[in-house]
């Protein structure tokens, strides 16, 4: 046990270099930058905004309409302008974004229902996702103005009847249902929250996986390069503790870097897409996911967790093997690549696709990926799915078991030398 | 003299390449046993299958009566092997690369830091020895090396081409060491093209080629008996 901790600690120093460190530092400061000038950007985006006024008419309507603005977080600025083409320029020398003509007899036209459309006019200034958003508040508004006329219209032509119930007819109350619970909730409101929950979990597990995987292959490689693997492998150490020991000494440090990753990554999202936990305190959806079993009990995160630790080493498993291939540190970058491909298929299935909507041989070849199974785990757990989720278990330590047997074999023979993946004539030395 | 390692027969094949074609020497309690000979002779093969790094195809390799086949562990306690172009982990530093591999030959702390001192002391890099072995120059790295495989006080000490890439002084200093610690009894089996060193270093010389020994004895008896004045033309007139 002494050797083997000897040789875990070695690995662990060798891997946690200046250059590791460095990189880390810098991508959590690169993301937390990203991060706060995403957040000040949809700050901006929220703060009141200015729309330049152009009114024509001068009915109750109109002004109406201009105070509904006001409480849409809109500033409106009338402009004193003879035509549409005078507004424009006025708008665009005050760096106003959103130009609004109220028609000559706007508001007449409503009450003889002989209607005279509103223009608007934006300026595209830049093309990023808030850039756009000035306008679709204003169509937020004038649906609400709309919705408003409508049913003062209805009321006054007909006093006793709700204009609801003319204007929809026809009403529904939505219940989602898990297994044997059930809530009042919206299916699409469930599923968007669970989903944005848990967006985490692939991208943690594809982190782990490719960081590791690619510690664990560059250090066999580097091993060979650096001449170094010959001495280590005549030392008195079983063989199966040498690749033991680079397969953890790879997960530690690859759990580490991808928990600082992490970090630095919530930054990031966070400027996007704000505090969660905030979003669900102002909404009833806490209540519902509760009523609806939809959170991981500490039993479920366990057994996530086993999920998601044993894809870990189904990859260093398969890291090592492919390591041994290569014949420096430079052949062990290429040779990462299919490894990466098994983890991206079902990272991005997990975004993209529904699993159990698939033909039953695609369905097979994602099983047949060990790295499917916790990328699916969380929402098999959710709905209760244990059969699916323990199977994955199962396939997974068969299949860890089956590499480990590989590795620990290729290890003990000359192959740990000799075997090599290059394109060049092989060569011997006597 | 008793002999601690026997090899009888040895045969390797790398696929259809028969590397080694039935080799037969054997190293005696603290001697010095060279084999030379050309590139793709076979040395650095038959130094691998001994240092347990290859397994061998056919023959029988004995060491202190343990079976290579069947004992490795008991080979890998007891040899230290230092293959040509060795490096070290250049993430570490000098000391810390002797404190990692004394580890696992020692028993006690005490006789890590009595390995360590060993090792220092032939390495002889004074203060660099607390530095990162990337700093090294080559020769430095090759005298750590060194140092690491002789620290243990193997049974039998395996070096590949020991002065391979160094300059004059530093080849000089590694034959030095080789020739002290070989003279407190320990056995050393190495391979060089350097025929001279060979002759400076060895107390018997088996000359290989193709797989094969050709002739084996001390570097005078094979001068007699080939008439010559040197290992190069003894090799030469052996290859006729």
């Amino acid at each position: 046990m002494k050797k083997f901790t000897n040789l875990l600690a070695k690995e662990i120093r060798e891997l946690i270099t200046f250059q590791l460190l460095i990189s880390l530092v810098f991508m959590v400061i690169l993301f937390y930058f990203i991060g706060q000038m995403a957040k000040s950007e949809v700050k901006r985006a929220m703060r009141k905004q200015k729309i330049a006024v152009l009114n024509f008419d001068s009915s109750p309507f109109s002004q109406e309409l201009i105070q509904n603005l006001r409480a849409g977080n809109f500033e409106p600025v009338p402009l004193q302008a003879e035509n549409k083409e005078d507004a424009i320029e006025q708008t665009n020398n005050s760096k106003m974004n959103l130009l609004l003509v109220i028609p000559e007899g706007f508001g007449q036209g409503i009450e003889n229902l002989e209607l005279k459309p509103l223009e608007t006019y934006t300026y595209l200034r830049s093309l990023t996702l808030m850039a756009n958003r000035n306008a679709a508040v204003f169509n937020a508004v004038l649906r609400v103005i709309n919705n408003y006329l409508s049913n003062d219209y209805l009321a006054k032509k007909i006093p006793d009847l709700d204009p609801n119930k003319i204007k929809n007819p026809i009403k529904s109350r939505n219940f989602v249902l898990v297994k044997e619970r059930m809530a009042e909730g919206s299916a699409e409101q469930i599923t968007g929250f669970i989903t944005s929950q848990s967006m985490f979990v692939p991208i943690i597990l594809m982190m782990i996986i490719i960081y590791s995987s690619q510690m664990v292959i560059s250090a066999i490689a580097m091993e060979k390069q650096n001449k170094t693997l010959e001495t280590l492998l005549t030392v008195p150490i079983r063989r199966t503790s040498i690749v033991t020991a680079k397969m953890l000494g790879s997960a530690v440090v690859g759990l580490i870097s991808a928990i600082i990753y992490m970090v630095g990554f919530r930054y990031y999202m966070a400027g996007f897409i704000g505090d969660v936990s905030a979003a669900i305190k102002s909404s009833n959806l806490g209540e519902i996911i509760k009523s609806l079993g939809l959170s991981l009990s500490p039993n479920q995160y366990l057994i996530l967790g086993l999920s998601l630790f044993l894809a870990i080493l189904c990859g260093l498993a398969m890291a090592t093997i492919l390591g041994v291939l290569a014949e420096d540190y430079r052949s062990a970058q290429s040779l990462i690549m299919p490894l990466v491909f098994l983890v991206l298929i079902p990272y991005f299935l997990s975004f993209f696709a529904d699993f159990n909507s698939m033909s039953v041989p695609a369905k097979l070849l994602v099983y047949l990926i060990p790295f499917s199974h916790p990328f699916l785990a969380s929402q098999n757990l959710l709905l209760g799915n244990y059969g699916s989720v323990l199977g994955g278990i199962a396939y997974m330590l068969v299949f860890f078991a089956v590499l480990i047997v590989v590795a620990a074999r290729i290890f003990s023979t000359d192959k740990v030398l000799t075997m090599k993946l290059r394109f060049r004539r092989k060569q011997v030395v006597l | 003299m008793e002999a601690i390692l026997q090899v009888k027969g040895l045969r390797k094949f790398y696929g259809k390449l028969e590397a080694l074609q039935g080799i037969d020497f054997e190293v005696r309690k603290g001697e010095i046993f060279a084999l030379i000979g050309p590139n793709g002779a076979g040395k650095t093969t038959t130094l691998r299958v001994i240092a347990t790094l290859l397994s061998p195809s056919d023959g029988e390799v004995r060491f202190n009566g343990f079976d290579l086949k069947k004992n490795p562990e008991k080979f890998r306690e007891r040899i230290s092997y230092l293959p040509e172009e060795a490096g070290a982990y250049r993430n570490l530093k000098g000391l810390d690369y002797l404190k990692f591999m004394a580890r696992f030959y020692a028993n006690s702390r005490q006789e890590v830091e009595t390995f360590i001192q060993r090792a220092v002391s032939i390495a002889d890099l004074g203060e660099r020895i607390k530095e990162k072995i990337g700093t090294y120059s080559k020769g430095m790295v090759r005298k750590l090396l060194l140092g690491r495989a002789l620290m243990t006080s193997p049974q039998l000490a395996i070096l590949d081409e020991p002065t391979s890439g160094l300059d004059v002084i530093n080849a000089l200093e590694v034959r030095e060491i080789i020739k002290k610690f070989a003279a407190g009894g320990l056995s050393v089996l190495l391979s060089s093209h350097n025929m001279l060193e060979i002759e400076f270093l060895s107390h018997r010389v088996a000359l290989i080629n193709k797989g094969q020994i050709l002739d084996a004895g001390s570097p005078e008896e094979l001068k007699a008996k080939y008439q010559a004045s040197n290992l190069e033309e003894v090799f030469r007139r052996a290859l006729r």
